[in-house]
């Protein structure tokens, strides 16, 4: 991978130009912590100091909330349009582990989602390193890291007031950030001592694959009870988790023509199972708790290979419960695992 | 607020030891500093780790239909919203008044990100109006304003004005539903929003579905939602909830007098008719 040194106005000045020949988006500050918005110029993006990252992940431009996917009349079907040239620029190394997670989940497998496909082509992901993980991180512990790189088109560290160290990661990043000089030994001290200091600041671990095998024969453990007593099965940590990609699918009458959408689903609504039998094989709440667990740490190792949870603390922040997922698992490897 | 909490885990703690009730529901510290959890302690000796302080977030009464049982008695912690929450659910039949033992404390509201409470800040009702015994003494809190600044600004604004502020609002609702499943008052086994045959909401997020989710929703509170604020404090895109739940609360209290909750041997006041209801749209 390819580095440079950017200076801030060089960032400016790459990304005000990207804002106008397509679309830029960025966190701005909202009503719950920071929003993506479409921004024109750089001085309307937040400096996300009060939040580690933003409410919505990234995964929101790949798997947008609600969307369109097409319409028909009859037999005469049309594909919903789908956004041009977009860069997102803020995008924090766990939102990006979690875009490359999505795509091995939606693309890499046959058949293709093309939906997710098409909207990656036409994306460019910037991410911003953290400096300051907040105390609901653990992006560390989980295998991923506040300088990782995975996912995203290039990822920028702040050095100081001027000076952002970059670390191209794809083709597409260089379209971004090329021609710029290379960073000198100090700078890559520099870089390295900001993480070092980043990562001393996220103590929680987990040994994934310990923590497999003990899922793998948990399922009927009467923990599950205990730990979902507090659940109220909101839904709201599957929907901001950047990794949870479940959906359902509504098709709507719309001016003579019908529209099928798709749209967020979680694994916590009681519906989300229901068959047309009536049958629900996770009416019981301490069910769909369950689910969400051995999904992120054991489900999705087995359909990709890999554990889904990047330690993001989304969950942790927004759980009207109190309910914090790394408590979850340390209960787990105790009482299951006998750890 | 520090003896009552040591008073409230004594009372518990005996009343556990005396059988008077199987289990006590009530708050148990959150992890690393959070969100307090609520839990069912079952044993006298486990009441030492109830807590009772502003990181105590939710509406307790939500857990309520979770653990009452046909038989027994079951304890419940309950501040001012929550004992009213408690006569919601009493008047709509939804468990027997001697299966619950209720453990009235007042309370001085409760904090989101350091900041009170919105709801807790306009709260009117701090100590709970129905209990089998009291914890402590009553909390002191001044009355707010029957409506808030902020509601009379909102109100002043001409309708379509209104709308837009509605509007900008909701677009940003991802139908993630905690508002509905933290609210004692939401109890339905099937929610309209899921209804399918037929169809009542659409399940996008369009502004008119997440609209029409967010105006019945309140409707269906129509004298019965009790204030506690639990709802916009779950939300996480930050919508103000209440807003909706304060203008119909205002229609209920100014066309049949009544504030839900407050009067456990009355009927709900939609689920009466009385010949004197105002009926000005009748023409």
């Amino acid at each position: 991978m390819r580095r440079a040194i950017i200076t801030r106005e060089e960032l400016r000045r790459i990304l005000e130009e990207r804002a106008r020949t397509g679309s830029l988006y960025a966190p701005v500050a909202g009503r719950a912590g920071y929003e993506w918005k479409r921004v024109s110029a750089v001085a309307e993006i937040a400096d996300c100091s009060g939040e580690p990252h933003t409410r919505v992940p990234a995964k929101r431009f790949l798997f947008p909330a609600s969307e369109e996917i097409f319409r028909f009349r009859g037999a005469e079907a049309v594909e919903s349009e789908t956004p041009g040239r977009t860069v997102v620029f803020g995008v924090r190394p766990c939102d990006g582990r979690a875009l490359a997670f999505l795509m091995r989940f939606f693309v890499e497998r046959a058949p293709a989602d093309p939906y997710v496909a098409r909207r990656r082509e036409n994306t460019l992901f910037v991410g911003i390193a953290c400096n300051e993980p907040a105390d609901s991180c653990f992006c560390l512990g989980v295998g991923g890291g506040p300088h990782s790189t995975a996912g995203l088109d290039a990822l920028l560290v702040p050095l100081d007031e001027r000076r952002i160290y970059v670390t191209v990661c794809t083709e597409r990043g260089a379209e971004l950030f090329s021609g710029f000089p290379e960073p000198a030994p100090a700078d890559e001290e520099e870089r390295r001592a900001l993480e070092r200091r980043a990562e001393e600041k996220i103590s929680f671990r987990v040994d994934t694959q310990k923590l497999k095998e003990i899922l793998d024969r948990a399922f009927e453990h009467p923990v599950w009870e205990r730990l979902a007593f507090p659940c109220v099965n909101c839904g709201a940590c599957t929907l901001l988790c950047p990794t949870c990609h479940c959906f359902e699918v509504t098709d709507e009458k719309v001016r003579g023509a019908t529209s099928r959408h798709r749209v967020w689903d979680s694994c916590q609504f009681l519906l989300y199972s229901q068959h047309a039998s009536g049958h629900n094989p996770r009416a019981h709440p301490a069910a769909r708790f369950r689910n969400r667990v051995m999904d992120k740490f054991k489900y999705t190792v087995e359909q990709v290979g890999e554990v889904s949870c990047v330690g993001c603390g989304r969950c942790i922040r927004v759980c009207p419960a109190g309910i914090d997922i790394r408590s979850t698992i340390e209960v787990i490897r105790a009482e299951v695992g006998g750890a | 607020m520090e003896d009552r909490v040591e008073l409230l885990r004594t009372r518990a703690a005996a009343l556990l030891r005396e059988q008077v009730v199987t289990g006590i529901l009530g708050f148990l510290p959150g992890t690393r500093g959070g969100v307090a959890q609520v839990g069912l302690v079952t044993r006298a000796e486990d009441a030492e780790g109830l807590v009772l302080d502003a990181s105590c977030t939710q509406n307790i009464a939500k857990y309520l239909l979770k653990v009452v049982r046909a038989e027994g008695k079951v304890g419940v912690v309950a501040r001012g919203c929550e004992a009213r929450s408690i006569v919601v659910l009493l008047q709509e039949r939804q468990f027997e008044r001697a299966r619950v033992y209720i453990l009235g404390i007042g309370c001085e509201g409760v904090k989101k990100n350091g900041v009170l409470s919105a709801s807790c800040v306009n709260c009117a009702y701090p100590n709970p109006v129905i209990y089998d015994e009291l914890v402590g003494e009553a909390a002191v809190k001044e009355s707010p304003a029957e409506i808030i600044a902020e509601d009379e600004r909102f109100y002043a604004l001409a309708p379509d004005e209104r709308w837009r502020v509605l509007e900008e609002d909701v677009s940003r609702c991802i139908r993630c539903y905690a508002c509905r499943e933290v609210c004692p008052s939401c109890y339905c086994p099937v929610c309209f929003v899921d209804a399918t045959m037929p169809q009542l909401v659409g399940r996008t997020h369009h502004l008119s579905d997440n609209m029409v989710f967010h105006i019945m929703r309140a409707l269906h509170m129509a004298g019965r939602c009790v204030e506690c604020g639990a709802c916009e404090r779950a939300c996480p895109m930050g919508i103000d909830l209440m807003r909706f739940n304060r203008r119909v609360a205002k229609s209920v209290r100014e066309r049949f007098g009544a504030i839900a909750g407050v009067a456990p041997e009355e009927s709900p006041p939609l689920a009466v008719f009385d010949p004197a209801d105002m009926q000005e749209f009748i023409r």
